[in-house]
C-alpha cells in the first residue's frame, strides 16, 4: 500500500463525517426494504416496460442472500488468509513466504470473474462454485496484507517485546496482531469489496444475489431491473467500504505503518 | 563581485529577512551564519531567487540583475546543498555536466570540464564517471554536488549547509578541501552554516544575521575583537570549540625536542632553555610576548608534564605570557617543549587561513 | 542456536508439499473425463488408466528426481535446485502430451460427439511444475534474464505441444476449432477495449496526478471521488451507464450514430476509464510526491525552467510508480473486460458467459483461460518495464 493511498483514505475520512454514513445506511435499508413503493416511479421512467419491478424475488432475500455469499466466503478468506499469513512469518513456516507470497501477487492478477467462471467445471452450478471462487480470491489480498502488516512491526519493537520476557503467543497476541491489524482490515476491505463486486456476478452461474435482478434485466432488455439491482449493490458496496474505513482508523497508532 | 542592496523578504506581512545589504569582492568567501529561523538560508536564496525578492536588488559584477529572468540567474550562479539535491537518476559525470548542458556547451567541451572537475576533487574520473550517487559515500557524493555547482564556471557559488548531513571526520575533510578549491579557483562564495567553527575554517568574512537582521558583517577576526554587540559576543562566545578540543589532546602529542640554542631562523620566535646539572630547566631565555630577549626564571607553576592536557597548557601559557613551556618527567628533567606553535600547526591554524584576505 | 538441531531430512520443504500435493492427487483425483457428448459431464478418468507404460514411468522417473532434490542428503543444494529447475520442463511436456495421447486414444474408436477434457490432476501437476519452478527460481536467486529464459523455455515446450495436431481432440481445442475465427475477434476486440480504455484514462489520469500533486487542495475530493468508482461493483457501473448513454444516443442522433448507446462499446469504455483513474491519478502523485525536495531545489537553483524539471528530473524518477499504476489498471480492466460481456461490449467474456448459459464447461473455459493468460502476460511484462524504467541510479 502506498503512502498516498493511506493519506487519501485519511483525508476521505476526515470529510466523510457520521451524517454521509447514516444517510446511506438509512437509504441502503430503506431501499431494500421500499423498493416496492417505488413502482410508480419507474413506471413514470420507463413506460414501455410492462413488469417495471423486479417481483421474482423480493430485494430483502436478494440482499441477504448477497450479503450471505459474502460474509460466508470472507469468513473463510480471513481465517485461512490471516492463519496462512502467520503460518508463512513464523519460524516454521518462514520456508514457504516467497512462494506464498508470489502465489498471492500473481494470483490476483487473475479476473475475479474467470476465476469464477473456472469454479464451474470445479462445483457445478450454483451457490458452491461462487463460495469457492469468493473464499480462493479474497484469500489473496488478506494473506498478503498478513505478510505485509506483520512485516512492517519494527525489529527493535519485538526485540523489546522479548527482553521484557513476553512468550512468543505473547508477542504475537498483544503486539505484532494489534500493531499489522490496519494493514491486516486493509487486505479484508479489498478482499470484502471485491467479493461484493464477485457475487454480483455470481448471479451468472446461479447463486442468487442482488446480482440476480441485474443480470435478468440485461438479458431481458428491461433496465429497471437493472438499476434496481445496481443501486442497491453500489450502495452496500459503499457503505461496506466506509464501515471499513472507520475500522481501520481505529487501528492506526498516530499514522503508524 | 557580488552586492545585495537592500534585500528584504516578507511573508504574510512579517519580515523574515528585513533590508540586508552587504558586499563581497570577487574571491571572497562569504559566510552567512546565526541562530535557526535567523534568515540566513533564505538569504542565501534570494540571491538566486529561488525565494523570490519582495525588495532589493542584486549587482553582480556591476551588473543589476535583480529584472533577468531567474533561470538565466541560476545558470551564472553555482548553487550546491546537502547531497541529497543529487540526481539520483543521473550518473556523477551527468549530474556534473547539468548546468553545461542547459547552456548547451559542445559534449566535448561538457567532456573536458567534467574531467577537470573530477580531478580538482580527487575523484577519479575513470572510476567514478558511472557511478550513480546513491554508489557514493557521504563525502563523495559531497564533493559531486560542489564540482556540480562549479560545473559551468559561475561568478559566484552559493552553498546552502552544503556539509549538514555528513559525519564530523568528513565534515572536516570536504572543509580543508573547500578551501583548497577556494584557493585554487578564486570564486566567490556564499556560504550558509550554522556551525561556527565550520564559519571561522572556511570565511574571509562573516555575516552574522538575527530575526532576519544583519547584524555585523566583518573579518572573522574583527568580529570577535570588536564585536558590534552583545549579541555578536555571546554569538562567538560560543566558539570554545577549539578549547574543548584541546582538553581531549595531551601534551605529549604536540611535545617535541627542546631547543638549547638559539636558532636565528625563527625571528621574533627564538629561545633556549638552560638547565641544571641534573638536565632540569632553570632559565628560558626569549619567548616571553612582551620581551623577546628577557631572561625568565622557569617556575613550577608554568612546568608541563606530557600527560597534562593541552587546554591546561595553553591556559598555562597565555596565564604566564610565555609562547613556550617545558616539559619535564618524574624526575624533573627537561624531555620536551610544547608551544603556541605546536597548537596551532596541529590542530588548526584558528580560522585565521592563509592566504585569504582577511589575515 | 545452542540447542543441537535435529537432523533434517528434508532439505526443501516446499517442493516436499507440492510433491505431496501432486501425488495426493495422482492417487485421489481424475486426470481426464470422457464424455459422450460436450453438454453432459463426463466419466472421471484416473492417470494411471489414461496412460501408456512408458508415460507412467517418466511421470515415476520425474517424480523420483524430485523426491532427491527435496531431501536434505543426497545433493548438494544448489544442484538440487538447479535439477528440480529443470525437472520442470519435462514434467510440463509429459502432462500436455500424456492427455493429447490418451485423447487420441479414446476418441479413435466413440463416436464424433464424444469428447475429453482435461481433469482436475492434469491442471494439479500443471500448477504444481510452476510452483516448483518459481521456487527454485526464488532460492537460486536467478536475476531477470535467467527468469527471462526460464519463461521462454516453458512457453517454448507448451509452443510445441499445441503446435501440432497433440492436442486437437480435447475438448477445449475442438471448441476453439469451431470458434477460432470468432476467437480471434473476441481476442482483437478484448485488447481494443483494454486499450481504447487505457488511452483515454492515461491522457486524463496523468494530469490529475500532476494537479493533484500540484494542488493540495484538490487532492481531497478529486481521491474521494475516484475512489467510490474503484469501490461500486463494475456490472453495477455498466448497468448504471446504460440509461443515460441510451438516453444521449437517442437524444443527440450523430452521437447515437458513432455508437454512445445504452450496451456496447460505449458503457464499457466509459466504466472502464472511471476504474482506470484512480489508481493512474493516485500513483502519477504519489511517484511525484516521492522525488526528493532537494534534486527538486537542486534543478531549480541551476536554472532548469519548470518545464525542464518536470521532464528531466520529475517524470524520470516517477516513471517506475507510474508505470506501476498502469500494471494495476492494464489487469484489472483485462478483468472488468469479461463482465462487460454482459452488456455486450465483446471479448472473451462473451464465451465464458455463453457457456455458462448453455452449461457448456469448456467453452466457458475457451474464454476464462486466455483471459488469465492475458492478465499474466500483461502484468508481467509490464513489471519488466516498471523494472526498466526504474533508473540505474535508483537501485
Amino acid at each position: 500500500m502506498s503512502g498516498a493511498a493511506r493519506s487519501a483514505r485519511q483525508w476521505r475520512a476526515a470529510s466523510a463525517g457520521n451524517g454521509v454514513l447514516f444517510v446511506l445506511i438509512a437509504l441502503l435499508i430503506a431501499l431494500t426494504l421500499g423498493m416496492a413503493q417505488l413502482e410508480p416511479l419507474f413506471r413514470a421512467l420507463f413506460p414501455d416496460l410492462g413488469n417495471p419491478l423486479y417481483a421474482r424475488d423480493s430485494f430483502l432475500n436478494l440482499m441477504l442472500a448477497h450479503i450471505g455469499l459474502v460474509l460466508v466466503s470472507s469468513l473463510i478468506s480471513v481465517t485461512i488468509g490471516i492463519a496462512a499469513g502467520l503460518f508463512v512469518t513464523r519460524p516454521v513456516g518462514r520456508e514457504f513466504e516467497p512462494m506464498v507470497s508470489s502465489l498471492a501477487a500473481i494470483g490476483q492478477t487473475f479476473p475475479p470473474a474467470a476465476v469464477l467462471a473456472i469454479a464451474v467445471p470445479l462445483a457445478g452450478f450454483g451457490f458452491a462454485p461462487t463460495i469457492i471462487a469468493l473464499s480462493l480470491y479474497g484469500l489473496l489480498p488478506v494473506i498478503q496484507n498478513t505478510i505485509a502488516g506483520l512485516g512492517t512491526v519494527p525489529q527493535t519493537t519485538l526485540e523489546a517485546a522479548r527482553g521484557n520476557g513476553m512468550s512468543r503467543w505473547q508477542i504475537l497476541r498483544r503486539v505484532e496482531l494489534p500493531l499489522a491489524m490496519r494493514v491486516i482490515i486493509a487486505g479484508i476491505r479489498v478482499s470484502v469489496i471485491i467479493n461484493i463486486g464477485t457475487a454480483t456476478i455470481g448471479s451468472t452461474v446461479g447463486a442468487k444475489s442482488l446480482g440476480t435482478p441485474l443480470i435478468a434485466g440485461l438479458v431481458g432488455n428491461n433496465l429497471a431491473y437493472v438499476i434496481q439491482g445496481a443501486l442497491l449493490v453500489g450502495l452496500l458496496a459503499i457503505v461496506t467500504d466506509l464501515l471499513f474505513e472507520r475500522l481501520e482508523r481505529r487501528y492506526s497508532f498516530g499514522g503508524q505503518a | 563581485m557580488i552586492e545585495l542592496q537592500g534585500l528584504t523578504k516578507t511573508y504574510a506581512g512579517k519580515n523574515v529577512v528585513e533590508d540586508v545589504s552587504m558586499t563581497l569582492e570577487t574571491g571572497e568567501f562569504g559566510v552567512l551564519i546565526g541562530p535557526s529561523g535567523c534568515g540566513k538560508s533564505t538569504t542565501l536564496k534570494m540571491i538566486n531567487r529561488l525565494v523570490p525578492l519582495s525588495s532589493g536588488r542584486i549587482i553582480l559584477n556591476g551588473d543589476d540583475v535583480t529584472e533577468l529572468p531567474a533561470e538565466q540567474l541560476r545558470r551564472r550562479i553555482g548553487y550546491a546543498i546537502q547531497s541529497t539535491g543529487l540526481f539520483p537518476h543521473w550518473s556523477v559525470a551527468r549530474n556534473i555536466a547539468t548546468v553545461p548542458q542547459l547552456l548547451k556547451w559542445s559534449k566535448s567541451r561538457i567532456d573536458d570540464r567534467v574531467d577537470e572537475l573530477m580531478a580538482m576533487f580527487h575523484l577519479d574520473p575513470a572510476e567514478f564517471r558511472h557511478k550513480y550517487p546513491h554508489q557514493l559515500s557521504g563525502g563523495q557524493a559531497q564533493r559531486v554536488g560542489v564540482a556540480r555547482a562549479l560545473a559551468a564556471d559561475p561568478e559566484v557559488l552559493l552553498m546552502d549547509e552544503p556539509f549538514g548531513a555528513v559525519d564530523p571526520i568528513t565534515r572536516e575533510a570536504l572543509q580543508a578541501e573547500m578551501r583548497r578549491v577556494h584557493g585554487q579557483t578564486g570564486k566567490t562564495i556564499v556560504f550558509v552554516t550554522h556551525d561556527m567553527d565550520e564559519a571561522l575554517q572556511l570565511a574571509t568574512r562573516i555575516a552574522l544575521l538575527n530575526n532576519g537582521r544583519l547584524v555585523q558583517y566583518d573579518r572573522p577576526i574583527e568580529m570577535m575583537v570588536k564585536p558590534a554587540d552583545d549579541f555578536v559576543r555571546e554569538f562567538f562566545g560560543q566558539a570554545d570549540l577549539g578549547l574543548k578540543l584541546l582538553s581531549r589532546r595531551w601534551v605529549h602529542q604536540y611535545q617535541r625536542p627542546p631547543s638549547l640554542t638559539h636558532h636565528a631562523t625563527l625571528p621574533g620566535l627564538d629561545h633556549c632553555w638552560r638547565l641544571d646539572e641534573a638536565g632540569r630547566p632553570i632559565v628560558l631565555e626569549g619567548a616571553r610576548l612582551d620581551d623577546q630577549h628577557q631572561h625568565t626564571d622557569v617556575r613550577s607553576e608554568w612546568i608541563a608534564t606530557p600527560e597534562m592536557s593541552m587546554k591546561e597548557a595553553l591556559s598555562r601559557m597565555v596565564w604566564y605570557r610565555v609562547m613556550v613551556l617545558p616539559v619535564v618527567d618524574e624526575t624533573g628533567k627537561l624531555v620536551g617543549e610544547v608551544g603556541m606553535q605546536g597548537i596551532m600547526g596541529i590542530e588548526s591554524n584558528g580560522g585565521l587561513h592563509a592566504g585569504g584576505p582577511a589575515s | 542456536m545452542a540447542l543441537p538441531e535435529r537432523r533434517r531430512w528434508v532439505g526443501n520443504r516446499v517442493l516436499a508439499t507440492l510433491l505431496i500435493a501432486a501425488v495426493a492427487s495422482v492417487v485421489l483425483l481424475p486426470f481426464a473425463s470422457l464424455s459422450p457428448n460436450r453438454l453432459v459431464s463426463g466419466q472421471p478418468v484416473m492417470l494411471w488408466q489414461a496412460l501408456a507404460g512408458w508415460q507412467l514411468a517418466a511421470f515415476a522417473l520425474i517424480g523420483l528426481l524430485l523426491l532427491v532434490a527435496a531431501l536434505a542428503g543426497p545433493l548438494p543444494r544448489r544442484l538440487a535446485l538447479w535439477l528440480s529447475l529443470g525437472a520442470t520442463l519435462p514434467l510440463l511436456a509429459l502432462d500436455l502430451q500424456a492427455l493429447g495421447a490418451y485423447a487420441h486414444g479414446a476418441l479413435a474408436d466413440a463416436s464424433p460427439a464424444a469428447r475429453v477434457s482435461q481433469g482436475a490432476t492434469f491442471w494439479i501437476l500443471l500448477f504444481a511444475s510452476a510452483l516448483i519452478a518459481i521456487d527454485a527460481l526464488q532460492r537460486l536467486r536467478l536475476g531477470p534474464a535467467g527468469r527471462a529464459l526460464y519463461g521462454v523455455a516453458a512457453l517454448a515446450v507448451i509452443g510445441v505441444c499445441f503446435s501440432g495436431e497433440l492436442l486437437s481432440p480435447l475438448s477445449i481445442m475442438r471448441e476453439f476449432a469451431n470458434q477460432r475465427d470468432n476467437f480471434i475477434d473476441q481476442l482483437v476486440r478484448h485488447l481494443l477495449l483494454v486499450g481504447g480504455a487505457l488511452l483515454p484514462a492515461l491522457l486524463v489520469g496523468l494530469p490529475l496526478g500532476l494537479l493533484a500533486n500540484r494542488r493540495a487542495r484538490l487532492r481531497n475530493g478529486l481521491f474521494s471521488v475516484l475512489n467510490v468508482f474503484q469501490t461500486l461493483p463494475s456490472i453495477a457501473v455498466f448497468g448504471l451507464l446504460i440509461a443515460p448513454l441510451s438516453a444521449l444516443g437517442r437524444a443527440v442522433p450523430w452521437l447515437g450514430e458513432l455508437g454512445v448507446s445504452g450496451i456496447g462499446v460505449a458503457p464499457a469504455i466509459i466504466a472502464l476509464v472511471l476504474y482506470s483513474l484512480l489508481p493512474i491519478v493516485r500513483n502519477t502523485y504519489s511517484g511525484l510526491a516521492g522525488v526528493s525536495t532537494g534534486a527538486l531545489e537542486a534543478a531549480r537553483g541551476m536554472g532548469m525552467t519548470p518545464r525542464q524539471i518536470l521532464w528531466r528530473v520529475e517524470i524520470p524518477l516517477a516513471l517506475p510508480v507510474i508505470l506501476s499504476g498502469l500494471r494495476i489498471v492494464t489487469v484489472q480492466a483485462i478483468g472488468l473486460v469479461v463482465v462487460a460481456a454482459l452488456i455486450g461490449a465483446g471479448g472473451f467474456g462473451t464465451f465464458i458467459f455463453q457457456g455458462l448459459g448453455q452449461y457448456a464447461i469448456d467453452l466457458v473455459l475457451l474464454g476464462a483461460i486466455p483471459t488469465i493468460v492475458l492478465a499474466v502476460i500483461a502484468d508481467f511484462a509490464l513489471q519488466i518495464l516498471v523494472s526498466l524504467s526504474r533508473p540505474s541510479g535508483t537501485r
